[in-house]
């Protein structure tokens, strides 16, 4: 297109190895300021006195035949110890400057920021009715949202590996939830929701797919209308169909499905083990995504097309058709990620999925691309979302609409090379003209 | 067109319409956004469901089959366009007993009303996308502007005089501090704009419900999420008088002014056509010693600058308070303008005509909805599937047969984040 991307002189400009120096030592920086908020508000901030209880009994037993006791610590001195690991995280960062693992470093301090946070929130002489923490319900509630997300991030992957942006991944949500929940209510098995969901987007995908690689629309404008589009029409369906036939939308929740022995390990069994059939699936499916992309030779023709389109085609690999596969197998995870939404969120409703696709696109973004750095960025974007919502029961003086844009805070830090830094695919988002 | 003219003085009129140019092919997308919208309803409504259902048993209904999918359609698109533009009827009634004219003009105010917000920040978005930059984030800019303004527009009392222009300027600052951090992110770190203006909307969205929720905001006896009412010297008035019960407001006068500023940045300033180039070919532009840099925080500035006037506006000429949902959604104005931008080709006037057709749908929209029960989410499907189709000139090239003409087609954005 004769197009010079802006983004490429002023990053070229920027990128001499002592910028990525001094850019390890900005993330040190903001890690220690982290570390000093969580000392002094968290820490000092709470009366000497006050205590934080910690349970990890979760609410239903039935698969739990154990019991943990309560933990009582100090809030004050819990919190200034977890503020001075941060520090001592920053610290090792800011001397050390390692060139690996940052943006891992920094979702560590992320997480231990988030349960700093918890543990000031319900302290024993305090604001809140609720004085105790139960870590297990926390993990198990956030595990749904982040597996959401995994979803989401896993399709971006798969797209934006091959030279494609998915930014319809909040349309792919929406519209695998709508036909996952028809599904679910009229066969009462969420198989089958799981395959309507993963039809329905990877019908998306070939949309964005056609219009994008036939047409060399821009990826971004299809994928923004597309989103607008899906969102227009579950509306209208919902009025439509949902509304005048309830039983199509019954906002039944997926069952459990508890792995013999395992989901009786106390804590991690009723996180890891206890969890619907969507749970298992999205391990599953990052495995099998990490293995494609990186050890199969399909894989190294994705990155090859992603990357370098033009010398891809040169060796004989067709680029259109890769990536159209690429891109319908992205759209049907996203679909499937929707459907897993339904099964654990209930019955569709419009705009439920309140831009979750795009906390996807930030967990793609902060995981640099990787199946890995995916499931990395979704625990800790799925812990922070989870909590946003769930801090409301404790009555605290603090916002949450603070911690409601934490994801997307840390994604634009991301971005701008103060977190990490991230490349993504160098044909991301480019149009390819064949010869 | 008249270049197309022009160049081939004797053509037939249907050689005209069978040829590709902008013009023509916004024409066919329209027509065919609107078969779409055509085919969702006939699918989705019972009775013309029904209606096909019965040619498994007998042809002999097929008459009436068609029959009552075109009085279904038909039905729709009426109400649509009787409720957004005029209602012949009451048109054909004042114009005879020369009463009831506020009613008979409803419909094309609401419209008017509806697009001023919508041509201000499409028109941000537009020079943006001129400049080869993609403004995403223009709904957030306009959340954080209505916010500026509202909370300037209550808690501070003047006089009209100095209390609107000022309320105004507000909105602008904030839409303008909002737009800041891309362009200068973007200018300074290489970070896409795209993902950060795709971000900050969500983060304007928490800082909203934070705002309309906070003591010094919040509607004085208020536990839910709505701020303080605008004083009346800092709202914008109706255009007709407060008795004459058409909401369409001096808003209408600001967007005029923004139109003529536009047409004037862009095709009369030399900033502006600084942007131009910067647009075409950002090489060309660099080699012709225009800073990057600069051309990249002033667009985000105004078009930052924009949005937050077009949510000034939305507020102080409609409600003139926010609440928790003022523009949340896929259905924000904001959103509604990267669409609309692109249907105007991103020139002044073309916004203009693009604006008040995506306003005419919405607001018959809902006249639709009340009439004939067809959800108004039609209207944002509709304005999706024109949009695809204005972004994609082949396909309607191939749809239609038309031949080929010089040159014709968006302008490519975006080339996506890879480097």
């Amino acid at each position: 297109m004769g197009h010079v991307s802006l983004v490429k002189s002023t990053e070229s400009a920027n990128a001499p190895p002592v910028t990525v120096n001094r850019r390890t030592r900005v993330t040190a920086v903001l890690m220690a300021l982290i570390g000093v908020f969580t000392i002094v508000i968290f820490g000092l901030g709470s009366v000497a006195r006050a205590h934080s209880q910690l349970t990890f009994n979760p609410i239903s037993v039935i698969h739990a035949p154990w019991r943990i006791g309560t933990l009582t610590v100090a809030t004050r001195w819990t919190d200034v110890a977890l503020g001075l690991i941060i520090l001592a995280l920053a610290t090792e960062m800011y001397l050390r400057r390692p060139r690996r693992a940052v943006m891992l470093r920094f979702g560590v301090v992320a997480i231990i920021f988030l349960f700093a946070l918890l543990f000031w929130v319900a302290r024993s002489p305090g604001p809140s009715p609720i004085s105790f923490v139960n870590i297990t319900s926390i993990l198990v509630g956030s595990s749904a949202t982040m597996m959401v997300l995994v979803f989401g991030a896993l399709s971006g992957v798969m797209c934006e590996r091959s030279g494609v942006v998915n930014i319809a991944i909040e349309g792919q949500f929406i519209g695998g939830a709508f036909f996952g929940s028809l599904l679910a209510s009229t066969t009462d098995n969420f198989f089958y929701a799981a395959i309507g969901g993963a039809v329905i987007g990877g019908l998306i995908g070939l949309l964005l797919a056609f219009f994008a690689l036939r047409y060399r629309s821009d990826q971004i404008i299809v994928g923004v209308v597309l989103v607008t589009m899906i969102a227009g029409l579950s509306s209208y369906l919902n009025l439509q169909v949902l509304t005048p036939f309830p039983n199509f939308n019954t906002g039944n929740l997926a069952p459990n499905l508890p792995i013999p022995l395992l989901s009786k390990i106390p804590v991690l069994g009723p996180v890891l083990f206890n969890q619907s059939g969507f749970f298992y699936l999205m391990i599953v499916l990052v495995a099998v995504v990490s293995f494609a992309l990186f050890k199969t030779r399909y894989g190294l023709h994705v990155r090859a097309v992603g990357e370098h389109p033009r010398a891809a085609a040169t060796v004989g690999i067709n680029v259109i058709r890769v990536r159209y596969i690429n891109v319908v197998l992205g759209g049907a995870i996203a679909g499937v990620g929707g459907a897993a939404f339904m099964a654990t969120q209930g019955e569709f409703q419009v705009g439920y999925t309140s831009g979750l696709g795009y906390i996807a696109l930030a967990a793609l973004i902060f995981g640099r691309w990787r199946p890995s750095g995916a499931v990395v960025a979704s625990v800790i974007f799925g812990l922070s979302v989870y909590l946003s919502y769930n801090l409301v029961t404790y009555q605290v003086p603090i916002s949450i609409y603070f911690l409601e844009m934490f994801p997307y805070l840390v994604t634009i830090g991301v971005v701008a090379g103060l977190i990490g830094r991230v490349r993504a695919p160098a044909a991301d988002g480019q149009p390819y003209q064949r010869d | 067109m008249s270049d197309v003219a022009a160049a081939q003085p004797r053509r037939s009129l249907w050689a005209r319409y069978t040829t590709s140019s902008p013009i023509v092919v916004t024409f066919y997308a329209l027509v065919l956004g609107l078969i779409v919208g055509a085919v969702i309803i006939s699918t989705t409504t019972p009775a013309v469901l029904d209606a096909w259902r019965a040619l498994f048993h007998s042809w002999n209904g097929l008459p009436h089959a068609i029959n009552i999918t075109f009085d279904n359609v038909g039905a729709a698109y009426r109400a649509m366009f009787t409720g957004s533009i005029v209602d012949p009827q009451t048109f054909w009634h004042s114009l005879l007993s020369g009463k009831g004219w506020p009613n008979t003009l409803t419909p094309i105010s609401e419209t008017f009303t509806y697009a001023t917000p919508l041509i201000i920040v499409s028109i941000g978005v537009g020079i943006a996308f001129q400049t080869g930059l993609f403004n995403i984030g223009a709904n957030g800019q306009a959340v954080i502007g209505g916010i500026a303004g509202a909370a300037f527009g209550s808690m501070v009392h003047m006089p009209t005089v100095l209390h609107l222009p000022l309320t105004l300027a507000a909105g602008i600052a904030g839409g303008m501090i909002c737009g800041a951090v891309p362009g200068l992110l973007k200018a300074y770190t290489g970070a896409h704009e795209v993902i950060v203006t795709l971000m900050f909307n969500y983060v304007t969205y928490a800082f909203l419900l934070f705002a309309v929720l906070s003591t010094p905001f919040q509607q004085p006896g208020q536990q839910n999420d709505i701020g303080r009412t605008m004083d009346p010297s800092a709202i914008l008035a109706p255009l007709f008088g407060t008795t004459s019960g058409l909401r369409v407001s001096y808003g209408v006068v600001v967007a005029a002014l923004v139109v003529v500023f536009a047409w004037w940045l862009i095709d009369r300033s030399s900033l502006g056509f600084d942007f131009r180039v910067t647009g075409a070919n950002p090489s060309a532009a660099r080699a012709s010693g225009i800073n990057a840099k600069t051309i990249i925080v002033t667009v985000f500035l105004i078009s930052g600058g924009l949005a937050g006037l077009a949510g000034v506006v939305q507020v102080a000429s409609t409600t003139h308070y926010i609440d928790g949902g003022f523009l949340i959604g896929e259905a924000g104005i904001g959103f509604t303008a990267i669409t609309v931008a692109l249907l105007g080709r991103n020139r002044p006037f073309g916004i203009v005509w693009a604006s008040l057709l995506f306003a005419a749908l919405g607001v018959g929209g809902r006249n639709m909805q009340a009439i004939t029960g067809i959800p108004l989410d039609l209207a944002t499907v509709i304005q999706s599937a024109i949009v695809l189709f204005v972004a994609t000139p082949v396909l309607v090239k191939e749809i239609f047969r038309l031949r080929n003409a010089p040159t014709i087609g968006v302008q490519l954005a975006t080339t996506g984040w890879g480097t």
